[in-house]
This record gives structure tokens, sequence and C-alpha cells, in this order.
């Protein structure tokens, strides 16, 4: 008979108003029934029956009716649900009945959880999670990048793609609303959000045509912008403001969570399409391009199309470019590039939290093993009393799975803190970083993962529990007889977990030699005590190169002035501090091939005394003096990595060197020591071979013009915190239209340029710690339970005349014949994965024999403590009670 | 004789086509219409009354009995009438095509 639904759920809730009123339906089920009765003897009594009999007769023939009742009792209730309530309720019973065992369990599974968690949400957000834009898996980025004379020929030639372009973006002056502040824009095509297909919260995107010039006096906003530069006003679609100068109008405003082509962008304008402006056109800047396959249109045929693309439009340069210039250019998913590097990092991290988890489950697992042999009696009894050997595998699986449960609770809380660890881990700019969040998603993964451990550390216990040989145990008390399979599986476990414990702590150490190395790199200069802010006036307020000289004039002089400043110079550029300037150059005597267009700069613009406050050694020739002004003869600083590249072997003092488009030469005058400007842990990437200083007030851009922005550097005496609000309020008397940024102490800047790396290391410790503590407890375990099990054996040893020493000597073997193992396996494993770790290593071999050694002697250690506390136990065993106990 | 497993709830939806009826009444009257051949024992008459409750099908109320004691008087509701033919339809399916098995040639 199978009922309908309707009915199902009616009865359902029948069901459930029964279980409510079981009471009086047990009083209705039992007059009825005796009711029954009461009729069948009236009407034996009416055959002739005598009273006594009819009612003996008439009790017979109702049968078993107790099993009736238990029948529809059963059917008054959850039944199932209660047996689970039950067992739930008796597992609660247990655990707090043994708290340090609930407290290490519980413990261990929420930081295996909890991590867990955290590094779902991280992926699921950046790998798993499709960009939020229209049907993404058709989103692609061409590789390479591009002059924007290429955009028009992409959109126009292909067929099989919608092309659009996207600067990286840089800082822009946005004045003409409350106090000017510095916007992070990317130039877009104007065509970008219809391709993206993302829409605006309010106004419009740009239309077709607004990046042709003249119409693309028009500009978009964040809704981090709108809400904290116009708070939130709504009108604010329509109003003009000011962008490095210039007026545009807000058109629209791109809904929160928006973040193309990086979460850094605030601002989006168009990229200007201008074939008269030449430098624009086909120099300065290259830009990304990004595209949307057309319907029908295949990937195989979009890739075709790009590497004809890239060889008509390679042709067209006015300019020698190399041949094999983007000759790789092809479509990957816009996605997949979007997330770049960190791919391998969040693998990296997903992979140790999920060893953590292992171990964890090991480590319970272990725990449960010995819990069960200690509670054979227990399990023998209640078999007597005719529980199943299903009903006990349940019984143990409802408590492994409660533990895990608790654990996964405690977990998703441990897990909120750690996502903003691990966040701090990637690149703040990251798109959708922002957003990643323990949500119902990760909740239900990290609820099916608690359910999933609790089975798997739970299964082994249970069956062997259920494994029991009744008369025996309950004669024993079991406490020596054990399944010789199931403690050689708790040593595995614990062999294993000793083993990926090795693993992490090898990673950690590797990281932490990195971070020491680092720390110990000289990056060319002197950080300390030096304060430094950034000013940032318009370009078209440097239209004059005597205006923007006077200016920092006036800024340097009055610097000077302020009581606890040593000195002051200007720089454009700080080391270690975001995007680094480069020119193209033309170095004397080196002529330009086809194949090897002007050589890229590093192009620093500083006042003369910039070299000697940081400490920069000078090496050769002569440092800049306040001679070499505006309408003096050209010179130059070089680096000595750059005199070796060019001119090696000679004297490169007197070599001339000239900015790509310019006509006169300039002179180099001295050699000063390299800086790390790029990286504390990186030289110049390799297509910038040099870089050179040049006197601020003879800087230039690719333009020709002077460079407008640049930052105030003071050397200051002693304590400089208050220093800081006066330098920044002379900066901004300079010019009140001049957007200031904070004031950072270089040293500061410094430590920041590796606080990723830092945070990366703090979480590989913590996670190699959790994992040590983890192994402490689980050997620690281990060998307790193999003493508590020995304790008779080892009051006979010591009964026949062992000596102490030679009973500790026995229990630290057995310890440490398991973590041996298990150290041994971890070597290897450690040997066998480290190499993935290499991205991340500074200064240290994958394979670093000081690393490993340590490793073991520490891990070896902690082995040694966490067996000498059973150890010492099993020692002051006495005899004579230890032969009594059974 | 024993009943085929399941059709003890066919039958008593059956039963209580004629009436409200009790317990005992229903034991009585299968007994009566099956000429002895059906003995309905007592400890699943009252589970299989239970079920039909939980279902639905019947309703239960207590009324005074022949011999003046409470007893509880089951009816069939509508839900039970639509039950009681679409398992009669199924169970003389069943038959007919057993039948048509065990008559083979």
């Amino acid at each position: 008979m199978t009922p309908s639904v309707p009915t199902f759920l009616a009865r359902g809730w029948r069901r459930l108003t029964f279980r409510w009123r079981r009471t009086r339906l047990e009083r209705d089920l039992a007059e009825e029934i005796e009711c029954h009765r009461s009729l069948k003897q009236a009407e034996h009594a009416r055959a002739g029956l005598s009273p006594q009999d009819a009612r003996e007769l008439s009790s017979r023939e109702m049968g078993n009716i107790a099993i009736a009742k238990e029948e529809c009792r059963d059917m008054w209730g959850f039944i199932r649900l209660e047996r689970l309530m039950q067992d739930l309720r008796y597992a609660a019973r247990m655990f707090v009945r043994t708290p340090g065992f609930t407290v290490i369990a519980v413990l261990s599974l929420a930081i295996g959880i909890g991590g867990n968690a955290a590094m779902f949400s991280l992926v699921d957000t950046l790998l798993v999670r499709p960009l939020p834009y229209r049907d993404p898996g058709r989103l692609m980025r061409v590789t390479g990048i591009y002059p924007r004379a290429a955009v028009p020929v992409f959109q126009q030639r292909s067929r099989a793609m919608d092309v659009a372009a996207v600067s990286v973006g840089s800082e822009f002056n946005l004045t003409g609303q409350g106090e000017a502040i510095r916007v992070f824009t990317s130039a877009v095509s104007a065509n970008l959000f219809a391709v993206l297909g993302a829409a605006p919260a309010r106004g419009r995107v740009f239309e077709p045509g607004e990046d042709s010039p003249g119409r693309d006096s028009v500009m978009m906003i964040s809704d981090a912008v709108w809400k904290n530069q116009f708070g939130g006003d709504p009108t604010v679609v329509g109003r003009v403001i000011a962008l490095n100068g210039i007026n545009r109008e807000i058109v629209g405003v791109m809904p929160p969570g928006f973040s193309f082509p990086s979460a850094k962008v605030d601002a989006w304008v168009p990229l200007r399409l201008d074939s008269s402006n030449f430098l624009e056109y086909w120099g300065t800047e290259f830009v990304p391009l990004v595209c949307r396959l057309r319907p029908g249109a295949t990937l195989q045929k979009a890739q075709a199309e790009i590497r004809a693309l890239v060889t008509q439009f390679r042709a067209t340069f006015p300019y020698p470019m190399a041949r094999d210039w983007n000759a790789d250019a092809a479509a990957i998913l816009l996605q997949t590039d979007l997330v770049g590097d960190i791919r391998g990092k969040l693998i990296i991290l997903l992979t140790s939290v999920g060893v953590v988890l292992l171990i964890a489950c090991a480590n319970v697992a272990s725990l449960l093993l010995s819990r069960a042999t200690t509670r054979r009696k227990e399990i023998a009894l209640r078999v007597a009393l005719g529980a199943g050997r299903l009903r006990i595998v349940r019984q143990l699986l409802t408590e492994s799975v409660l533990l895990a449960t608790v654990g996964g609770g405690m977990g998703v809380l441990l897990g909120m803190s750690a996502l903003s660890v691990f966040k701090s881990v990637l690149p703040a700019a990251t798109p959708g970083l922002a957003q990643a969040s323990i949500d119902w998603q990760v909740g239900g993964a990290v609820a099916a993962l608690a359910l999933l451990t609790g089975v798997a550390f739970g299964i082994a216990p249970a069956l062997s529990a259920s494994q029991i040989d009744l008369a025996q145990s309950i004669r024993t008390g079991s406490q020596r007889s054990t399944g010789s399979v199931w403690s050689r599986l708790r040593s595995c476990l614990i062999g294993a977990e000793v083993a990926l414990t090795v693993v992490l702590v090898v990673s950690a150490g590797l990281l932490m030699r990195s971070l020491l190395t680092l720390a110990e790199t000289h990056p060319g200069f002197q950080p300390e005590h030096i304060l430094t802010v950034r000013i940032s006036p318009n370009q078209s307020a440097c239209r004059e190169r005597a205006a923007c000289v006077a200016l920092y004039e006036r800024l340097l002089s009055s610097a000077r002035e302020i009581s606890g400043v040593e000195d002051a110079a200007v720089v454009n550029v700080l080391p270690l501090d975001g995007p680094q300037p480069s020119l193209p150059i033309d170095v004397e005597r080196h002529p330009k091939l086809a194949d090897h267009p002007a050589p890229l700069f590093w192009a620093g613009a500083i006042s003369p005394d910039y070299i000697r406050m940081l400490h920069i050694p000078l090496l050769a020739g002569r440092e800049f003096t306040e001679a070499d002004g505006a309408t003096s003869a050209g010179v130059l600083l070089i680096t000595p990595s750059t005199a070796r590249y060019f001119w090696p072997g000679e004297n490169a003092i007197g070599k001339h060197i000239r900015i790509a488009g310019e006509q006169q030469w300039r002179t180099v005058v001295g050699i000063v020591g390299d800086v790390r400007q790029y990286g504390l842990g990186t030289d110049r990437p390799l297509w910038i071979p040099g870089a050179m200083y040049m006197p601020y007030t003879q800087s230039a851009r690719e333009d020709g013009k002077i460079i407008a922005a640049m930052t105030l550097v003071v050397k200051t005496r002693g304590e400089s915190a208050h220093l800081a609000h006066e330098i920044r309020s002379l900066a901004e008397e300079q010019d009140p239209s001049a957007p200031v940024g904070p004031v950072q102490p270089l040293d500061k800047i410094v430590s920041g340029s590796i606080s990723d790396f830092r945070s990366t290391i703090r979480v590989f410790l913590s996670f190699a710690g959790a994992a040590m503590m983890l192994a402490a407890i689980g050997i620690y375990g281990l060998v307790s339970y193999w003493v508590s099990q020995r304790t008779f054996e080892i009051g006979v040893r010591v009964a026949i005349g062992a000596s102490r020493r030679r009973i500790i000597a026995m229990v630290l073997m057995q310890g440490l014949r398991v973590s041996l193992y298990g150290v041994a396996a971890g070597l290897l494993a450690a040997l066998a994965v480290t190499r993935f770790l290499a991205s991340l290593l500074y200064g240290v071999a994958a394979t670093d024999p000081g690393t490993f050694f340590t490793v073991i002697a520490l891990v070896g250690a902690v082995a040694g403590t966490a067996t000498a506390f059973p150890a010492w136990r099993a020692a002051r065993i006495d005899p004579v009670k230890s032969l009594r106990v059974d | 004789m024993e009943l085929l497993p399941g059709t003890l709830d066919l039958l008593v939806l059956r039963t209580l086509t004629s009436g409200p009826m009790h317990g005992y009444g229903i034991a009585q009257r299968l007994q009566q219409v099956s000429e002895d051949v059906l003995q309905v024992g007592e400890s699943s008459l009252y589970p299989a009354l239970q079920r039909l409750l939980l279902n639905g099908w019947v309703r239960a109320e207590w009324g005074a009995s022949e011999n003046n004691r409470r007893a509880r008087y089951y009816t069939l509701t509508a839900a039970g009438r639509k039950q009681l033919a679409a398992e009669r339809e199924e169970f003389t399916r069943m038959i007919g095509a057993i039948q048509k098995v065990l008559d083979m040639a």
C-alpha cells in the first residue's frame, strides 16, 4: 500500500499530533481492547460458559496484545528519530563524563574544520564560482598587452569575438568634490561593460563612440567612491567633476562588488582612441584586451583569429617591433587570468589545511579506538542485554558524528577569524576577495565535511568495538584483550599523523628560512628615520617646468626649517612602494635592431640630497649638485648592474644615454649602488636591463614633460611621531588642489612590502604548530594506552626484577618506533612535495638539509616528550597493585 | 486461514462501508462474511486500525456498545472511500493476474 503525497504529509502531521497525545492514545487503546474482550466474554457467557471460564477464554483468545500495543506505539511517534535522540543523549552523557577526551577531540576537529571552512570560502569565491557577469564561460582574456591602435583593429576585423580593452589603471586626482583625493582609475574601451554584460546601479554605462576624442569627457564611479566621496547622493549622475584637472561628467555608478579589472579600481574613464595623438596611440601605456566569444564561435576559431590578427597588426607598427612580439598570444578564460598566480598559493594553502584536517581525524580516530577498547565491558553488557551489532555500531557512529558536528560548529566560528587571516595572505586587489565569506554554501560544505569526517574517524572504532567476544569480555573486564588488527591500525594512524606533521613543519621551516633571509637582505639603502609623503599636483599645474621646480624648491626649503628635520629631498618613486616607472632609452653605440627595440630603464627623478639621505653608496664619479639645473647639461647616475650590462669591462662614466624621442644626450656622471626598487626578494624584471637617476629639475616623462607627482622624503632626528602632522600640513599648504597622501615612515614601507609573505608564514606556522600539537597528543594517547593495556605485564616484569630504567626504555621504544617510522615517511613525502613551495621560497632550496635536520630534531624532541610522560608513569607501576587488578 | 499480507487494511475498509463499527464488530463481521474462513487476530486488527487512522482513511468516535460499555466506533472517511476503490481495483487486477498464471496450460 503506497500512500500518495498528500496522505503521506497528512500522516506525518497526524504522527506529530499523536506524539503529543500519547498518554491519551495509550488509554484509549487499552480501553478499546478491554471493551473488545468484554464483548467476547459476553458472547461466551451467552453460549453458556460460566463467568469465570468466559473471562479466561476471552483473555486467551485475545492473543499477544502487548505486541499489538507496541506496534501501535511505534506508529504514534517518529521511532527512528526517537532512537536517534536516545543515542544522542547517551553520547552526550558519555562525553560529559570524559571531559579531557571531549575537549581534545572537539578542538582538534574545530581546528581542522575551521581552517577548511575558511579555505573553502576563498577557493569557492576565487576559483569555483563563475565571474558575476553574463555567461562568464565565454569571457576571455587575450594574453599580452597592446597599444591603443590595436583596439579598433581587433574590434573591426574579428568575426569570432567582441573585443574590449581595459587598462590596469593608475591613480588620478579627483577634485571638485570635497577634499582632493587620489582615485585608482582604469581606462576602458566604450564597449567594455557591454562585453562583460555588467549593468550599472545608477545612470548608464559608456555608449559606443564615447572612446573617440571630443566625446570622452565622461566617467563612471564605483559604489565605494559614490558612498564615501559623494555621500551616496542619488543625484550624482550628471554631476561634473575634475579628474587630473580635466572636467568629466559622471554618467553611471557601478553596483557594490563590481571589481574589474581589480578591486583597487574605483573609477572608469573611456580609453581614448585618437590616431592623431601618435605617442598615446602607439606608445605610452599598452593595455590588456578582453573579449567575449560571439554566439556560435568556437574557442579554436578565436585562437586562430587572434594569431592572424596579431601578425597583421605587428606589421603595421610605425616603429620596429620584435619579430616575435606577442607571437604566443592566445585566449584564456578571463577567470583564470584574474586569479592569476594566486591559484598556486590557494592550492598550497588548501592542501595544507586538508592535511591538518587529516591529522585531526587520525588523532580523533585513534582516541576513539582506544576508548572503544576501554569500553569493551560496557558494550559487551549492552550486547548481552540484547542490543544488535548494528545498534552498537550506530550508537558509536552517532557519538563520532556528534563530536564532528560540535567540532564543525566551533570550526565555523574559528573559520570566520581564520578567513581574515587567509585573506591577508593574498593580494588585496584580487577581484572578489573582499566578497569571500562563510555563507550557507560553505556552511553546507562544512556540514557535509563534518559528517564525513565523523563517519571516517568513527567507522574503524565502531567496527572494532562491535566485534566482541561476549563471555570473555565480561569475565575479564577486557583489560588485556585487544584485537591486534585494531591496535596496529592505531599505530599506523599515529605514524601517518607524524609523517604529515613533518611535511607541514618542513614547509613552515623552509618559509621561515626564506623570511629570515629576506629580512637580512640589504635593500641597497637605509630606511631608518625617514618619513615620506606623496604629493600629486595635476600634470597641468606643471605645464611650465619652472613652476613645478619652484613648487618643490619651496616645499624642500620649508621642510628643512621644521625643527627635528635634518634634511629633505624629493623623489618620483620610493623603493618597494607600488608600480615603478620605466622609460624607453637609446644607449650610445648600442644600435636598435628590429629584434631589440629600445631597452626600458627604471627611471628615478631625485633632488641632489636623496642619495646621501638614504645612504645609497656612491661607487664612482660624482653625485648630483644644485648646479645640475633645468637648463644645464643633462646628467645621469646609473647603477653598477646597468654599467656591467651595457659597458662590461669599461668605465661607464662619461657614456651617453638619451630618453627615446629626445634630441639631447645625457651624460653618466656617477655610479651609485643598486637599490631593490621592485621587491626585497626580486631584482629588476628581465625586460628592464638598466636603472638610472635624473636630477629632478631635468626629469622627463615619455612626453618630455617634467614629472608632477613627487614624494617628499625627510630625514628626522630621533623620535618622529609628532613630525608627521606638521609635514603633511606643510605639503597641503603648497597647493591646495593637490592630493596629499598619508605620511609613512620608510621602514614601514619596507616591512609592508613583504607583509603578504609574513602572513603566509604566519598561516603556515599556525598549521605546523597545530599539526605538531595534534601529533604530540596522538603519540601521548597511543603510548599511555599501550601502558594501560600492559599494566599487568609491566607488573610481572617489575616483580621478577626488571629495573625502572628498563621499563622506561621499553615504553620509550614503543613511542619512538612509531615516531621514527612517521618521521622517515614524512621526510620522503616532504622531499617529494616541497618543490611545489618553490615559488614562495627565497634564498633557500626546497630540499635545504639544514631545515630538514632541524625539523627531524624538533619532531623527535616533541615525540620524545610526549612519550616520556607515560613512560614515567609506567616506571611507577606498583607490581603488587597491578597484579591484583584483574 | 492466514490473510494475504497487506489485505487486512482493504478488508477493514470494505467492512466499514456498511456504517460505523467498533473493533469487535469488524472482527465478527469479517468472520461471518467469509463464513469462518478468515480469522482476524486482535493483535493484527488494532495495529491495522491505528494505521488507517494515521492515514486519515477512517475516523474514530467513542459511543455506547451493546453491553453499555464505552466502545470506539470507526467511520470511513472520504479519503478512505477513495483509497478503498483504488485498492480494490489493484487487488482485482492482482488476483486476476495470479489466476491467469495458475491457469496457464
